[in-house]
């Protein structure tokens, strides 16, 4: 090991970061090889917590930093004067290794600029690929970027032997992405989405015919996109999204907040903040319409088009269909008790289970460690409400208020 | 009448077998940990694995498996009530049956539910956040858990590691998980010094401990949420906050 492996991985590492997908979930494999290394679990396993709270899984990286591209929000566009390096496939399988021999991550995340050209970075990226699973008889996880517009068939090969692949859409229109990185078409993106989503429904179909079948990216695929750099919409961006899960049964769909790297006139000023509540907020929707059978058009109103930033979506749901409500307890069906604000999947689960035993009551709710802080303003039980205030909407908005302020006060008072 | 057992998980199922074969007991202690009870008399309890065996036979056809695995999880937590608190649960779940665990809330049920979840989410996150170092080819991994955990993480490492060999060691507790050729085992009373590490070692926790700064995003800082994840206990023995 060299010393020049530190530059490189301080360059290429740092410029990884805005790729905010890290899971490891989504796959389960035992290690059936012989003389191989690694498994999968598909709960996935966080091995590390950096100082920006974020779970670290993979060793996530950039295969090159040296772009030929241009595109106006990135760090790494060609006329941006920074350090450029670049790894061997070499240099990144062996890195990968080491470092899950230490179980310091459960495999790999590779991206990389755009080098040369789409087809040359495509067939290096699919050389780390060919080291991880043939020399190194490594089975860890491993997750590649597609290159848009890399040939179908180094698409395919990839995706042979990766875990997840993504193809990052980057904006939510058409139009935005033309003014922020002309070079990359939209058609480019869309197309290895594509092939992707045809390879996996055919792995699938294959599965249930054959014993040896052909697998394809078991965990499926996923993407990215950036919010805040443009004047896009919540809106316009969860509709994209339940597109995207609809039409390519994409696994996830990932939000990163616009860091501003570069003042220009399409973009906004390099004093912004990043939308990170705007970004959490996105997140929460997106539960809401993978978990809690949520359709992105019930999130919004005509008049309002983005997302609350003072109270999360499903209280906002709640609270514009107050007519809906409240909802009792030991009656509603699992549909129903997941709209309850502050409700989430496990305790409407648990409560499900419980009431076959025995009606609930408000104590044996808190018992199970519901958390009815929102919740308790919109339900009854045995048909008593606990909410302290009238149903409506501006009545509870307050009551929360004051109980944040109470709450505040609280911490400082000795 | 108090049971006195060696604290081993036979002998805690032979003490139970015990309370319903012979008398009713009082409680159950481990025998180094006990002192004297005025009112109760005590009998050190020798673990015999037939009749333990009989007891653990029991609760997976008579309660469920789900309901053996959590005693067991229950078992090997740092709990200090645990064997009274297993004892209270199994009398309640032999007399409820296959329902037991739909009790979730029940008084009785509830303590062995909590410590099971302690006792897993603390094993869930060691899985994640030991750290091996190769030390002449075998990879060394020293860590010190709230819970007896040991044993929840050899088949893991065992499948992840199957073509090398390697040790968990336990310093609060002094024992380890050991690893070579398809097979582990769990050795007791074992001391192992610090260890010193090759230079091609060194470079390796360097070159992680590079990375696992630099990722992080500046703009997004959130000490807390880091210490809500790796508390302060567990930092000791991970490469990226040693110095």
């Amino acid at each position: 090991m060299d010393d020049n492996l530190f530059e490189k991985l301080r360059i290429l590492s740092d410029a990884a970061k805005y790729d905010v997908s890290c899971v490891s979930s989504g796959v389960e494999r035992k290690n059936n090889t012989v003389g191989g290394i690694g498994n999968a679990s598909s709960a996935g396993i966080c091995h590390a917590w950096s100082t920006d709270g974020r779970c670290i899984s993979l060793l996530k990286i950039l295969l090159t930093n040296d772009c030929i591209y241009d595109c106006k929000y990135c760090l790494n566009r060609v006329t941006n004067p920074i350090e450029r390096a670049t790894f061997t496939p070499e240099e990144v399988a062996e890195l990968t290794i080491q470092f899950y021999r230490r179980n310091y991550i459960e495999g790999l995340f590779l991206s990389s600029a755009v080098e040369k050209s789409p087809d040359h970075t495509m067939e290096n990226i699919y050389r780390v690929l060919e080291l991880l699973r043939y020399k190194y008889n490594f089975w860890g996880y491993v997750h590649v970027k597609v290159i848009p517009g890399a040939n179908s068939l180094l698409v395919q090969k990839t995706g042979m032997l990766a875990d997840r692949m993504s193809v990052n859409i980057e904006l939510p229109t058409r139009e935005s992405l033309h003014i922020l990185a002309p070079q990359k078409k939209v058609e480019n993106i869309l197309q290895p989405m594509s092939i992707i989503h045809n390879e996996i429904s055919r792995a699938i179909e294959d599965k249930s015919h054959f014993k040896n079948f052909q697998k394809f990216v078991p965990g499926g695929q996923s993407t990215q996109m950036i919010i805040g750099a443009t004047p896009d919409s919540d809106k316009t961006i969860l509709k994209l999204s339940q597109n995207l899960y609809d039409k390519f049964s994409m696994k996830r769909v990932f939000f990163s907040a616009y860091i501003p790297v570069m003042s220009s006139p399409n973009l906004p000023a390099v004093s912004t903040m990043p939308p990170l509540l705007r970004e959490h907020r996105l997140y929460q929707a997106d539960w809401l319409m993978r978990f809690y059978y949520f359709n992105s058009a019930e999130l919004f109103t005509e008049i309002e088009p983005n997302l609350d930033l003072e109270f999360d979506p499903k209280m906002m749901y709640a609270l514009r269909n107050i007519d809906r409500f409240p909802i009792e307890i030991n009656k509603a069906s699992y549909e129903e008790l997941l709209r309850i604000p502050g409700l989430g999947v496990t305790s409407a689960q648990r409560i499900i289970k419980e009431r076959k035993n025995a009606e609930l009551s408000y104590d044996s709710l808190k018992k199970m460690r519901t958390v009815l802080k929102r919740a308790k303003y919109f339900i009854t039980v045995k048909g008593k409400y606990y909410g302290n205030t009238k149903l409506d909407p501006d009545a509870i908005k307050d009551e929360i208020r004051m109980k944040e302020i109470q709450r505040q006060i609280s911490i400082f008072e000795i | 009448m108090d049971y006195l057992y060696d604290g081993s998980f036979e002998g805690l199922m032979t003490c139970i077998y015990y309370h319903y074969k012979k008398e009713k007991a009082a409680g159950i202690y481990e025998i180094s940990c006990y002192q004297q009870s005025i009112v109760f008399q005590s009998e050190t309890v020798e673990t015999d694995i037939s009749k333990a065996k009989i007891v653990s036979d029991a609760i997976n056809k008579l309660i469920s498996k789900e309901a053996y695995i959590y005693v067991y999880y229950c078992y090997l937590s740092n709990d200090a009530d645990k064997e009274n608190l297993i004892m209270d649960f199994l009398i309640f779940a032999f007399k409820y049956g296959r329902k037991t665990m739909n009790f979730y809330t029940h008084e009785k049920v509830l303590p062995i539910n909590e410590i099971y979840k302690k006792v897993a989410r603390e094993e869930h996150r060691v899985l994640g956040i030991l750290r091996f170092s190769d030390i002449g080819g075998i990879l060394y991994a020293k860590y010190s858990p709230d819970n007896d955990i040991n044993i929840l993480l050899a088949d893991h490492f065992a499948d992840r590691y199957k073509f090398e060999k390697f040790i968990i060691y336990d310093e609060k507790r002094k024992k380890a998980v050991v690893y070579a050729d398809n097979v582990w085992e769990i050795k007791e009373n074992i001391s192992i010094d610090n260890m010193e590490f090759s230079l091609n070692e060194t470079m390796i926790h360097k070159l992680w401990k590079q990375y696992f700064t630099d990722l992080a995003i500046k703009e997004r800082k959130n000490i807390n949420l880091q210490f809500q994840f790796v508390p302060a206990r567990y930092r000791k023995n991970m490469t990226e906050f040693k110095l």
